[in-house]
């Protein structure tokens, strides 16, 4: 927990919560997207293939995130629906590097945009096309061509571009993401 | 059962103490559909949890679906930082681990809490992490248990060792690539840590004999700061030193006795406990052990003392004298305040005091049987059946204490307890009876008194089966009838049943009951239950015939085949109905189930060091098990090949073919067929990096058998045990030659294989490996059956074949060495008890029962006498002429 987030306790500002699952294909980066959100001192420096979830914890400037970063492995993506119910967003994270794939992570977003869960919730989903610093990445824009994006008509979604080693691209995401939130409050 | 009375009462009074008492399992798995909420209410959560965990623990069963649904619910817990839930979290992952499926789901979650920064956290998690987690998923946790193994923080680092012994049954080959770690570990300053490293090194090499002694000279040298460290390493040493059957000069030996000086006094039990349960310990060498416990006996401490008089008196038979040592202070224990240690002590005194202390001991026990639980008095009737073997004249004494001890006990409380106190008299008063012919009528009526008034079922029919088989052969077996009698008219059905049996042996067997017995079995032709009517009518329809030989077969003897066989016979006879009859020579004979031990699982699993030795198959079947040999004959008639061989008559015991740390370890089973001996060889390649193929055993015979067919045994790699066949057919034109010796050679094909990996190379080549000899013996042609009534069968099977002769035997010298002899030699089953030879007798006879191959009973009597070595006369009767020729042509 960083400064603010104490300091606003003692002002007894406290940040509201949302609960956030985020999901993808194995080795897309999403532990180490989330990694790199977590205050510093909360960093891990090694980061191994999770084997079912963790949950983890940051904070944007008015938000308290609570995130379940699930395992992308075949064997345990369909653990994954278990924890739809209760997310108020989504973050799909994409390998723009691997293009070989792409259509598997066609194939599961539209599992999960099927889910009885998520179709009759207006839920907010965030791609990021994540890798862009690999030489063979696509752009977001021909990501969420060959992902078909544009049919997802009755949700808001939002894809950026990120390079998680860096932590570049990720904060406009999450900007994206807490607009959102904090507009359907209203 | 403290707990289920408790529970009637508090319903009685209206009220319960336990919050838990009425929760129904569909609604606690509704709340915990609360899970799923945010934000999450840690104490409402934990509440519901712990319902969870009762319901589990109280045996309520959870089907695979709403466990699952319950378990995804409560991983969501995880994102909560209560200290308190997250323990609860762990402790219903491991409860849940095996009712819900995917439970690998929270791997990455406790890895993150068994690796993070929160010490509350971390112990747990490894041992929640490791009961999710199975071989496949080991190797992405090894890291972190390696590092968790040598983790500062010493619970961490005992979960970790724990947990390691756990996964050592599902995972042991990756567990024993941690040895650095363990053995790292083992020198921890903490005792618990090195304590559980030591037991991780001991599983890990515990199959490597080299290995463990290494272990044990390396921790005897280095001096270890655990006392329950060293408890185990005596537990190893004596586990050594038993297997290797070393003397008593060996290191580990010295190891052991120095424990003795050591400053704990747990340790110094442990090793005074086990010096004196050694085998073959002189006198010498128990005397240190014994003065401990001697010392021990007087302490202050009610444990030490405990601990001191039960050792001794678990050893007091073994060490008389050296045990009789403490007798002063265990007289001091007599009137010990805790009533334990006193039993213990007064029946320790009774097995190592003089015939003359007993009358004393017995007056002074009698003051406070009625203080002392169940459970200790059985320990004072197992001593006073001992005593009774160690002094026969005092037998009058001790059995009448006995039944006054059933007989207070009939008295003085009604409830329900007390039937394996029961059960421990009646136990011994029968055994007394069995060993000495001398306390036979008195303690029939000691247990004629018990049987009328007792509530046990079990014990009521064991009793009456005894009367029927010894009743009849007293002086005066009249006066048993009326107490048997009234079980007929007072009992339940299955008492009654019994009851009915006993009187038609007396009917059977004593000529001049037999028209009372008649008068009194036809009041049974009406009685309410089936099986007590059906066996009045055979067994009147019987006695009626007035035929010695029918009395015997199916009154006093019975039938001796085994009941498995019989069922599975009659039901393929009555699947293909034929014109023939029923032949009751093609049901196997019963044989004596195969008593397993697990002589290991004492040390580290009975005693609860480390659970990952315990043996769920300790509970001894009391049922009608199908024996050894019943289960051979289902795995041979599975065999296409031995179809047509008929039924199993006789599988002997193995034989090993090998040495024992030989390439190739083969052991040899003989199956005897009525016409054909089927040879089961069990192999096990001992070589890594060789699979053999095609393997069989060829069967060099003696002349007049026959190699009829080789059932190949298809591939043997490394460590698996395979099976391989050679059926021998027996010499047709000779039915009197039937023994033999047979050498042996292993033929095979030869394939090298990669040892990590056990990939065979496609090519392999012919190899031989030469066996040691199997012989064919008259043993394995006879079938032990117990007649229960030898005179009987005796008169039954008659002079027909009868063949006699007399020999001096020059080499043995006692008649108890020639009564062993015979009895290995023959394969027969000595009846009654005529294989223990009476002391100081100068004549003995020896009366031997069993079936020869095909059916045929065959009887024996042996008469001997010594005078300068042994003369014996043996007279061979049976039904079978070729039978009485083969046996009595073995002894010469
Ligand atoms: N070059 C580059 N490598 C990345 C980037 N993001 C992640 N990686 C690397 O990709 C690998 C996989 O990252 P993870 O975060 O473990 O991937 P994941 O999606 O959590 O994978 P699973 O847990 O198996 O589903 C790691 O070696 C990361 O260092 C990125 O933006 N650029
Ligand atoms: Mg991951």
């Amino acid at each position: 927990m960083g400064f603010f987030d104490t300091l606003a306790r003692w002002l007894g500002m406290k940040k509201k919560e949302v609960n956030v699952i985020c999901v993808g294909l194995d080795n897309s980066g999403k532990t180490t997207i989330i990694n790199q959100l977590k205050p510093q001192n909360a960093q891990q420096s090694d980061i191994v293939p999770t084997i079912g979830f963790t949950v983890e914890k940051f904070a944007s400037a008015s938000l308290s995130f609570t995130v379940f970063d699930m395992s992308g492995q075949g064997r345990y993506r369909n653990l994954w629906e278990h924890y739809y119910k209760d997310a108020q967003a989504i973050i799909f994270v994409i390998d723009s590097s691997d293009k070989l794939r792409m259509v598997v992570a066609k194939d599961e977003l539209e599992q999960l945009l099927n889910n009885q869960d998520i179709l009759s919730k207006r839920i907010p989903i965030l791609f990021y096309a994540n890798k862009m610093d690999m030489k063979e990445s696509l752009s977001a824009v021909k990501v969420s061509q060959m992902m078909g994006l544009e049919t997802i008509k009755d949700k808001p979604w939002h894809i950026c571009a990120s390079n998680a080693i860096t932590g570049e691209g990720l904060p406009e995401g999450v900007e994206w993401v807490t607009d959102q939130i904090r507009s359907m409050k209203k | 059962m403290l707990g289920l009375r408790r529970d009637k009462k508090d319903e009685e009074d209206g009220f319960s103490l336990n919050p838990f008492n009425n929760l129904e399992k569909t609604s606690v798995l509704q709340e915990a559909r609360t899970f799923n909420e945010t934000p999450i209410n840690p104490r409402k959560c934990c509440h519901i949890l712990t319902k969870v965990l009762y319901l589990i623990n109280q045996g309520e069963h959870i089907a695979t679906t709403e466990a699952t649904e319950t378990f995804f619910a409560m991983t969501k817990l995880f994102q909560s930082q209560d200290v308190t839930l997250r323990r609860m979290v762990y402790l219903t992952i491991k409860e849940m681990a095996d009712i819900a499926e995917d439970v690998i789901i929270v791997t990455s979650s406790l890895t993150k809490d068994m690796t993070g920064k929160e010490d509350m956290y971390r112990a747990a998690a490894i041992r929640a992490l490791c009961r999710i987690t199975d071989s496949t998923m080991l190797q992405s946790i090894e890291r972190y248990m390696k590092q968790a193994i040598v983790d500062r923080n010493p619970s961490v680092s005992s979960a970790a060792l724990t947990s390691s012994l756990h996964l050592m049954r599902s995972s042991g080959d990756v567990v024993k690539r941690w040895v650095n770690e363990a053995t790292e570990a083992a020198s921890s300053d903490n005792i618990m840590v090195q304590y559980h490293a030591v037991g991780v090194l001991y599983h890990i090499k515990k199959t490597d004999r080299l290995g463990v002694s290494k272990l044990v000279s390396k921790f005897t040298k280095q001096s270890l700061r655990s006392p329950y460290a060293y408890c185990l390493l005596i537990r190893i040493a004596t586990k050594l030193l038993e297997e290797e059957s070393e003397g008593r000069d060996s290191p580990l030996f010295d190891f052991i006795e120095t424990c003795l000086r050591h400053k704990s006094e747990l340790v110094i039990y442990e090793a005074a406990h086990a010096i004196v349960n050694m085998p073959n310990t002189s006198a010498r060498e128990l005397a240190p052990a014994i003065s401990v416990l001697q010392l021990f006996c007087s302490s202050p401490k009610p444990t030490l003392r405990f601990a001191a008089v039960r050792t001794l008196n678990k050893v007091a038979m073994k060490h008389p004298a050296a045990v009789a040592a403490c007798n002063l202070d265990l007289e001091n224990l007599i009137t010990d305040v805790n009533r334990s240690i006193a039993t213990l002590a007064i029946t320790t005194l009774l097995k190592t005091g003089s015939e003359s202390s007993v009358d004393r001991l017995m007056k002074q026990i009698s003051t406070f049987m009625s203080e002392i639980s169940d459970e200790f008095k059985i320990v004072v009737v197992q001593a006073i059946r001992s005593l009774c073997l160690k002094f026969p004249r005092k037998h009058g004494v001790l059995m009448s204490f006995l039944a006054s001890m059933l007989r207070d006990e009939n008295s003085s409380n009604s409830s329900q307890g007390g039937f394996d106190y029961k059960r421990a008299i009646v136990d011994s008063l029968i055994g007394i009876i069995e060993e000495n012919p001398e306390a036979k009528e008195a303690g029939l009526a000691h247990l004629c008194e018990f049987i009328e008034d007792c509530e046990h079922t079990v014990l009521a029919t064991r009793i009456l089966h005894l009367l029927g088989r010894e009743g009849p052969r007293t002086p005066s077996p009249s006066k048993y009838i009326r107490f048997i009698y009234n079980r007929v008219i007072l009992e339940n059905a299955a008492v009654r049943a019994a009851a009915v049996s006993a009187l038609a042996k007396f009917g059977a067997h004593c000529e001049e009951l037999m028209p009372s017995v008649v008068v009194l079995l036809s009041r049974s032709l009406l009685d309410t239950d089936d099986e007590v009517r059906d066996r009045a009518t055979f067994y009147l329809n019987v006695l009626k015939q007035s035929n010695k030989a029918l009395n015997s077969a199916y009154i006093l003897n019975g039938l001796n085949v085994s009941v498995v066989g019989l069922e599975r016979a009659l039901h393929s006879y009555t699947q293909e109905p034929s014109e023939t009859q029923f032949d009751m020579k093609s049901v196997p004979l019963a044989t004596q189930p195969l008593a397993e031990q697990k002589a290991g699982a004492r040390i580290f699993g009975a005693e609860g060091l480390h659970g990952a030795e315990v043996t769920p198959a300790a509970k001894a079947p009391d049922k009608v098990a199908a024996t050894r040999q019943d289960i051979y004959a289902e795995q041979l008639a599975a065999i296409p090949e031995f179809q047509g061989l008929g039924p199993l008559f006789k599988s002997s015991a193995a034989v090993q073919l090998t040495e024992s740390e030989t390439e190739y370890v083969v052991r040899c089973i003989k199956h005897t067929f009525t016409n054909h001996i089927v040879f089961q060889f069990d192999c096990t390649n001992t070589l890594n990096d060789q699979i053999l193929e095609n393997v069989t055993v060829q069967m060099e015979p003696t002349e007049g058998f026959e190699v009829l067919s080789y059932v190949p045994a298809a591939s043997l790699p490394y460590g698996q045990p395979g099976i391989t066949y050679t059926c021998v057919t027996l010499p047709e034109d000779d039915p009197t030659s039937v023994i033999g010796t047979f050498s042996n050679t292993l033929k095979f094909l030869v394939k090298d294989c990669d040892p990590n990996t056990g990939e065979p190379d496609e090519e392999g080549y012919e190899d031989e490996y030469v066996l040691e000899d199997v012989e064919v013996t008259i043993a394995d042609h006879i079938q032990k059956v117990l007649k229960p009534n030898f005179a009987a069968s005796w008169d039954e099977v008659g002079e027909d074949y009868q063949m006699e002769d007399t020999y001096a035997l020059s080499t043995v010298k006692t008649l108890e060495d020639a009564v062993k002899n015979i009895v290995d030699h023959m394969g027969m089953q000595p009846c009654e008890r005529s294989d223990k030879v009476p002391a100081d007798k100068s004549a003995h006879t020896l009366f031997l029962a069993g079936v020869y191959r095909g059916g045929h009973d065959v009887l024996v009597r042996a008469r001997l006498a010594v005078d300068d070595g042994v003369t014996m006369q043996i007279t061979v009767r049976s039904t079978d002429e070729t039978a009485a020729e083969v046996i009595s042509a073995s002894v010469g």
